[in-house]
């Protein structure tokens, strides 16, 4: 805790209190968390929310004369099978054993009819990106090229990579095939190697075990004894009170049968079959406060842990500035793509403290309004991206903008041309955000 | 012909090198393993070697009448980092060690250097495909594209799937992009999945299990005792080759460490041929009769151990048969490209009998004369093409023929229009073998 503030500067305590006024009208104005809840259940998965594919995002005018010359882009994989077998086939087995002893009601025989569906869809496919994962990642290519047509030209230099796991591999695969058809000649190299795991799946021993420390666990347990209430789900399936007493744990099932519900989204499943009419809208919101809370514990600034989760990322974000300055000298355009897990992304926007993600609190049920809302965040098909303006080559005064799956986000810095912001005082920010924790760590291990 | 090799193989290493030029304008059947080793070192290192950096133009024309009209593929991963420490570290050991107790001649310190730069190169890149690998993929689907421009016509379908192994994934990827740059107007889909590993990628544990039967490792036992060990460059590298033996097994250091020269070829240090150049042709030339004799007691007809192993790829082919019956009834099939692994490649290859392979033999030393040679059909990004040809979608006389290598293949079936076959006769030929 007392290496959270830190952090705090008096600038800083400035932003994050204007941050909170500005969050508290924009929820006023804004839709609600249980408004697009209700508008789209899917949304509901979380970071396993299929990010949808609309229209083009509009884009504010760059400053005059200013040009993009540089994206970095990070993404998370397209729409994938989830990567546990048990998922799938755990509920099926409960109620596979419920139905063999006549303990389930009609509801429940149905729902056991729809888990046998979707354990045989998923069969074989654990972790792999979906048919619609392809399309979609397609989809999001075509209308990068279409939106930046500036940069995205036969005379851009493209390194593509991704971390070596099927779903963000054929993500990048299948942005690549969209890229080569609408681009020839096409400059490209494109590499999956674990040798590049450092920046794309960074690892921190200390950060992990700081993460689930037994306040912060005592704490989310409490939260989801207060949010849990699966009697009413478990007695539209099951018709005996001694079976479930005896062999099923509700709040495993529940919560399993919640993200299988979630996961349909994904897969050619998506129109056929749901479970999201098990959930009454108030369930819904509730197991999504509580998967909620969780990635934030996990990626979040969160204050019950110490609040340095994101910093799980700082070699990433390093990597970003250190590019951003080491292409100033280039000429021709330059694109940064990299597929990583959406943890990745959801952990680097908040280190970044874009729109709402860089919001401290210790008070879980605080945050769907305080906007740090997950499938806003992280979704499946979502990603991060900072393009890069100047005027000429060698611009002293080179503008970056940062887009958080598409739309234009607003940095903690300030700036007299939002959503563009001065690049110096971009990496001047971020590099001493990354300075002051980089000190803590290196006097924590002094003092061992 | 096999006068002429005779000839050459007794011919001193000078005249072979002019031989071997004189041969790259003359059929390569008139050449031997040796030639080749020559000409090219990572022969040597079979299913190690490289894919051919140009391939000649010289593909029979259409059958009068037909048009090339469905494509079916099975390709190998291209050139690859190896896939695990263990085969590097068996002689960085040994060396190492060697170095500890002071035993390396200067040559022998430049070695261990050069040993340490490839370890570096390697790690944390095991098993994945390089950037020459992806250089290879690029260039075979652009010839692809480019030989059958009927069948790579605008809105043509091209199915590909490949093994859930990431570089196999990544050789996919890659010659995909490459066949949109020819042309953007292909419709391409791309599978990586666990559900086709059960055809795509099927190790049959009980044939490999059995492989090495008593029979069999006698034999091979007594084909490779002449051919172990060099004590040249045990010499070359350590001051005292006798007392230095107590660490390093001189016939397992020579084999990895000439492995390793090798290997270097498939990735970016390519240019750098230190420790390939520290063997002789011969040197060479005897690991590549061990490895050869071992892949075909593996994966060929071998009759030393019941002469089966090349079935482990029954459902690979089966499945060839089965996707080519049901795209023969489309009007524009398209092409279904498969992106796998060589311990896959060489069985279906032998499996099915091209240019020889299928030769049943309990004499290792046949191999070699016979022409079963694996270095041919293996290297990192080789590949086995099916072209399909038809007059129209009603012509019921259904012709094929088969590239390995992208160079045109000899089947054991009768045929009226060589290297064309008719498709009925391979199939019923094909599934009266996996009976």
């Amino acid at each position: 805790m007392k290496a959270l503030y830190l952090f705090i500067t008096q600038r800083q305590a400035r932003i994050i209190v204007g941050g909170v006024l500005m969050m508290s009208t924009m929820a006023a104005t804004g839709q609600t968390v249980a408004q697009e809840l209700k508008a789209d259940p899917n949304r509901a998965a979380g970071s396993f929310y299929a990010l949808p594919i609309g229209k083009m995002p509009k884009d504010t005018p760059a400053p005059k004369g200013k040009k993009p010359f540089y994206i970095n882009h990070y993404g998370c994989p397209g729409s994938y099978y989830r990567e546990m077998e048990s998922i799938y086939e755990e509920p099926y087995a409960v109620f596979a054993k419920a139905d063999s002893l006549g303990k389930l009601t009609k509801l429940g025989k149905d729902v056991k009819q729809r888990l046998r569906l979707l354990c045989s869809d998923a069969k074989d496919r654990i972790g792999e990106l979906t048919p619609k994962g392809a399309e979609q990642s397609r989809a999001i290519m075509r209308q990068m090229v279409e939106r930046f047509p500036d940069i995205m030209t036969p005379d851009g230099y493209y390194s593509c990579r991704s971390i070596v796991q099927n779903n963000c591999l054929m993500t990048l695969e299948e942005s690549l095939v969209q890229l080569s058809s609408m681009m020839q000649p096409m400059r490209i190299n494109v590499t999956a190697s674990h040798r590049e795991d450092r920046f794309m799946d960074p690892q921190d021993k200390v950060l992990n075990a700081a993460c689930w420390d037994s306040l912060t666990l005592a704490h989310y347990n409490r939260f989801l004894a207060l949010n849990t209430g699966n009697s009413r789900l478990m007695e539209s399936l099951f018709t005996d009170q001694n079976f479930l007493i005896e062999q099923v744990d509700p709040e495993v099932l529940s919560r399993q049968l919640f993200v299988l519900a979630g996961s349909i989204q994904h897969t050619d499943l998506a129109n056929l079959v749901t479970l999201y009419d098990l959930f009454t809208p108030a369930e819904i919101v509730g197991h999504w406060k509580k998967l909620n809370a969780k990635y934030y514990i996990q990626n979040g600034a969160c204050a019950l842990n110490g609040g340095t989760q994101p910093f799980m990322q700082r070699s990433t974000l390093r990597n970003m500035i250190h590019m951003g300055d080491s292409v100033l000298k280039r000429e021709q355009p330059m694109i940064h793509m990299r597929y990583v897990n959406e943890n990745v992304v959801m952990a680097l926007a908040c280190l970044m403290e874009l729109d709402n993600c860089g919001i401290q609190t210790g008070n879980l049920d605080a945050l769907a309004d305080l906007g740090w809302v997950t499938y806003r965040i992280a979704p499946l098909g979502g990603s991060i991206m900072m393009v890069h303006y100047r005027s000429e080559k060698g611009d002293p005064d080179v503008l970056v903008k940062v887009l958080l799956n598409g739309e234009e986000a607003r940095l903690p810095i300030e700036t007299d041309c939002a959503p563009y912001y001065h690049w110096e005082d971009v990496k001047r920010y971020y590099l001493r955000k990354l300075y002051r924790y980089e000190n803590i760590r290196l006097n924590e291990e002094a003092k061992k | 012909m096999e006068r002429m090799k005779k000839t050459i193989y007794t011919l001193s290493g000078k005249a072979l090198v002019i031989s071997g030029l004189l041969f790259t304008f003359s059929p390569s059947y008139a050449q031997t393993v040796r030639d080749l080793i020559i000409k090219k070192p990572t022969y040597a290192s079979c299913n190690y070697d490289t894919y051919p950096d140009s391939v000649p133009n010289n593909l029979t024309p259409s059958p009068k009448g037909k048009k090339p009209f469905y494509i079916s593929h099975y390709g190998r991963h291209g050139s690859r980092y190896i896939s695990s420490r263990s085969g590097y570290d068996i002689p960085f050991k040994m060396i190492a060690h060697a170095d500890s107790v002071n035993e390396l001649t200067p040559t022998g310190d430049r070695v261990f250097d050069e040993m340490k730069l490839v370890m570096n190169d390697t790690e944390q890149r095991w098993g994945e495909l390089t950037s020459y690998g992806k250089i290879q993929h690029r260039a075979i689907a652009r010839r692809l594209v480019e030989r059958f421009p009927e069948i790579f016509c605008d809105n043509a379908h091209v199915s590909c799937i490949s093994t859930i192994v990431p570089r196999c994934i990544e050789s996919m990827g890659v010659a995909m992009a490459e066949m949109k740059q020819v042309n953007p107007k292909l419709r391409i889909t791309m599978v990586a999945s666990q559900r086709n590993q059960w055809y795509m990628n099927h190790q049959d544990r009980k044939l490999r299990k059995n492989y090495m039967t008593p029979e069999a490792q006698k034999a091979y036992n007594t084909y490779i005792s002449s051919r172990l060990g060099n004590s040249r460059l045990m010499e070359l590298i350590f001051k005292n080759p006798d007392i230095v033996k107590e660490i390093v097994d001189e016939e397992n250091f020579n084999y990895y460490l000439m492995k390793m020269g090798l290997f270097q070829q498939n990735t970016h240090f390519y240019k750098n041929t230190y420790l390939r150049d520290l063997f002789e042709t011969d040197e060479l030339y005897r690991m590549w009769q061990i490895d050869n004799a071992l892949w075909y007691i593996q994966h060929g007809a071998c009759k030393l151990n019941g002469g089966k192993q090349p079935t482990s790829q029954r459902y690979l082919l089966r499945q060839l048969i089965a996707d080519a019956d049901s795209c023969i009834n489309l009007e524009k099939p398209g092409a279904q490209l498969r992106f796998g692994h060589e311990t896959v490649l060489l069985p279906l290859v032998c499996l099915i009998g091209i240019n020889g392979y299928d030769l049943a033999t309990d004499n290792l030393d046949e191999l070699e004369e016979k022409g079963w040679w694996c270095s041919s059909v293996f290297p990192m990004g080789a590949n086995l093409q099916f072209i399909f040809y038809r007059s129209s979608p009603s012509d019921r006389d259904v012709l094929l023929k088969v590239l390995l290598n992208e160079q045109e293949a000899k089947l054991p079936i009768a045929t009226d229009c060589a290297p064309y076959y008719h498709w009925a006769d391979f199939r019923s030929y094909c599934l009266g073998k996996l009976e």
